[in-house]
């Protein structure tokens, strides 16, 4: 089975190792609730309002989750430490899109994916199957894999910290775009490279259409 | 869109502190005998009060029995034309930590079997799946799991669906509880007045979901979705998000309120979340439905929750017997009906609640077939 989704807005960032610019401070004017994000709820947040998307269904997806607290949590409990409950809390994978949906307001269904390279493939997949309903979705998904001894268990990314946001809704049209591959030898987080393909393709001039094969 | 098709409970298998298998599970909800035990083995000093599979076997040995005893009781004679939907909160954790203490770095650690993907790269080198999602929303992960599977099935994309939902016990789920002050060092008492806390526990369930119905099988008749929008661990005080989700539950399944017999509760046994849960439920259901939490005997399964409520939800439809509450005493909200012992009784719809950190909540409604 094959769905259409137009591609209505898309962004995208990336980084070799920290993403230097995400507009918190403007994006976030309370310190309290700043201070408590997370780097992919940072990245979740610049990304929604580069795509000017406040309202709706969301699905989200990171391979790896909050990397970071995870790391953190483990070097508290080998050196015999209590966990701090701020980093346990923003443990869970959906963390990011949480604090997206407290600082819009955002009362409506919001999935978070977790499915190893195939993340955003998996995100387009159940983006495309929900839009035949007839909202506007949010198809969003980060990597923040920026830690302390990374290099231990990575060797092929090039970009530790990397997001991607698709507004999108369900088209009866022909695809225009497709998933080619224009990474230019930049080697970005695989969980990511499907979405980050269809913004890197994106035309200006003329609707952006993708198929999503179910 | 409109729906195309009805979906159907037609197998399950579980796991889990109350039992190794589903029989012995609902006589252990029904009778009380709780599997939580105190464990000193997971958080330095701390007892706190868990529930543990009780298997000769490893996890993950366990895991591929489920799904092969689904496959035993089905009629399909393989997988190939079904979609494998994970529900999980820690994936591969548990291996994670087993190798990080013990080499104090990360360079042994294999990334595919440390995510929530872990769990679906198990389960794909047993069985061949036509494709595969995981879905990790915390303790609503397999309820999100069986709301997608009724989707893509009603929908008529997908001719059958496999939702495991699955979570090991690790230090950092424990402890992690532990340091939000959560954790009870006895078997949790939802909704009592002098509840104190949640017991963490692991299980594995598995439900297959299909277009067509088999013997015994209980229909999916309806999922509601929506998020507190409100605090990353506290749910909103009267239970709003709690409200919208079931009210979206009782509209996709095209029922009235006073048409649930039973409901579920995701019932944790901690002041925040049973208040706000029977808030809700006061709310939406004026004409008082009994309503149990099972977490008692099974503890709090985390990302497994709505798999393993689910099986008993729909156990609750095939016996027309619906669970007590264990070690319930004084209620504290004494607007909701919380029966004190396990009842004979007519039921046609049960409504199952879970929700989770980030204000993330999924209601599911179960029917008898018709």
């Amino acid at each position: 089975m094959k769905i259409n989704l137009e591609i209505i807005e898309s962004a995208y960032v990336y980084a070799p190792n920290e993403i230097e610019e995400l507009n918190t401070k403007e994006l976030v004017p309370k310190m309290i609730t700043r201070r408590r994000l997370t780097r992919a709820a940072k990245m979740a947040i610049y990304l929604a309002d580069k795509v000017s998307f406040v309202n709706g269904r969301i699905v989200y997806g990171s391979s790896f989750g909050e990397l970071g607290v995870t790391a953190n949590i483990l070097h508290s409990i080998q050196a015999q430490e209590s966990i701090s409950p701020t980093h346990f809390q923003n443990s869970v994978y959906n963390t990011a899109v949480s604090y997206l949906s407290m600082l819009n307001d955002n009362n409506n269904e919001i999935m978070t994916i977790s499915s190893g390279d195939n993340t955003s493939l998996n995100i387009l997949k159940s983006g495309a199957i929900k839009s035949l309903d007839g909202d506007t979705l949010l198809l969003l998904a980060t990597e923040t894999l920026n830690i302390d001894k990374i290099e231990d268990i990575n060797s092929c990314i090039d970009v530790l910290e990397c997001g991607v946001a698709l507004k999108v809704r369900f088209t009866e049209e022909e695809a225009t775009i497709d998933y080619e591959d224009i990474s230019n030898g930049v080697k970005t987080p695989k969980s990511l490279d499907h979405m980050l393909n269809i913004a890197k393709n994106l035309h200006m001039d003329k609707s952006n259409i993708i198929e999503v094969i179910l | 869109m409109k729906i195309k098709h009805r979906v159907f409970v037609t197998a399950t298998s579980s796991i889990s502190c109350a039992g190794d298998n589903n029989k012995t599970l609902f006589t252990n909800v029904c009778n009380g005998n709780s599997g939580i035990k105190q464990d000193k083995n997971y958080f330095f000093e701390a007892t706190p009060a868990i529930g543990k599979l009780r298997s000769s076997k490893t996890f993950y040995d366990e895991l591929l029995c489920q799904c092969q005893n689904i496959l035993n009781q089905s009629k399909l004679e393989d997988f190939h034309d079904t979609l494998l939907i994970i529900g999980s909160s820690v994936g591969g954790m548990m291996t994670t930590e087993d190798i990080f203490f013990e080499t104090q770095n990360y360079k042994n650690i294999n990334p595919d079997f440390h995510n929530i993907n872990a769990i679906a790269n198990i389960i794909n080198k047993r069985f061949n799946f036509y494709d595969n999602i995981s879905f990790s929303t915390a303790c609503t992960s397999s309820a999100n799991a069986i709301g997608y599977a009724h989707e893509v099935l009603s929908k008529g994309i997908y001719k059958n669906a496999l939702v495991v939902g699955v979570d090991s016990l690790s230090k950092t789920t424990v402890g992690g509880f532990l340091t939000l002050g959560v954790l009870s060092s006895q078997p949790c008492k939802p909704f009592d007045v002098s509840r104190d806390g949640m017991n963490v526990s692991e299980a594995i369930a598995c439900l297959l979901l299909e277009s067509e119905p088999s013997k015994n099988a209980v229909e999916v008749c309806g999922v509601g979705y929506s998020s507190d929008a409100y605090h990353m661990t506290h749910p909103h005080p009267d239970g709003k998000g709690a409200v919208s989700a079931m009210s979206k539950a009782l509209m996709s399944a095209s029922l009235k309120s006073g048409q649930i017999d039973y409901i579920n509760a995701h019932g944790t046994g901690t002041i925040a979340n049973d208040n706000a849960e029977a808030n809700a439920i006061t709310a939406l259901f004026p004409h008082k439905p009994y309503v149990s939490s099972t977490k008692s005997i099974t503890g709090h399964t985390l990302g497994a929750a709505g798999a393993l409520e689910a099986i008993i939800s729909c156990m609750i439809i095939q016996e027309q017997k619906f669970p007590q509450n264990t070690f319930l005493n004084i209620p504290e909200n004494m607007n909701i009906n919380l029966p004190l012992v396990s009842l004979d009784s007519k039921i046609e719809y049960v409504l199952s609640n879970s929700f989770a950190f980030g204000g993330n909540n999924c209601s599911l409604v179960f029917g008898k077939v018709k």
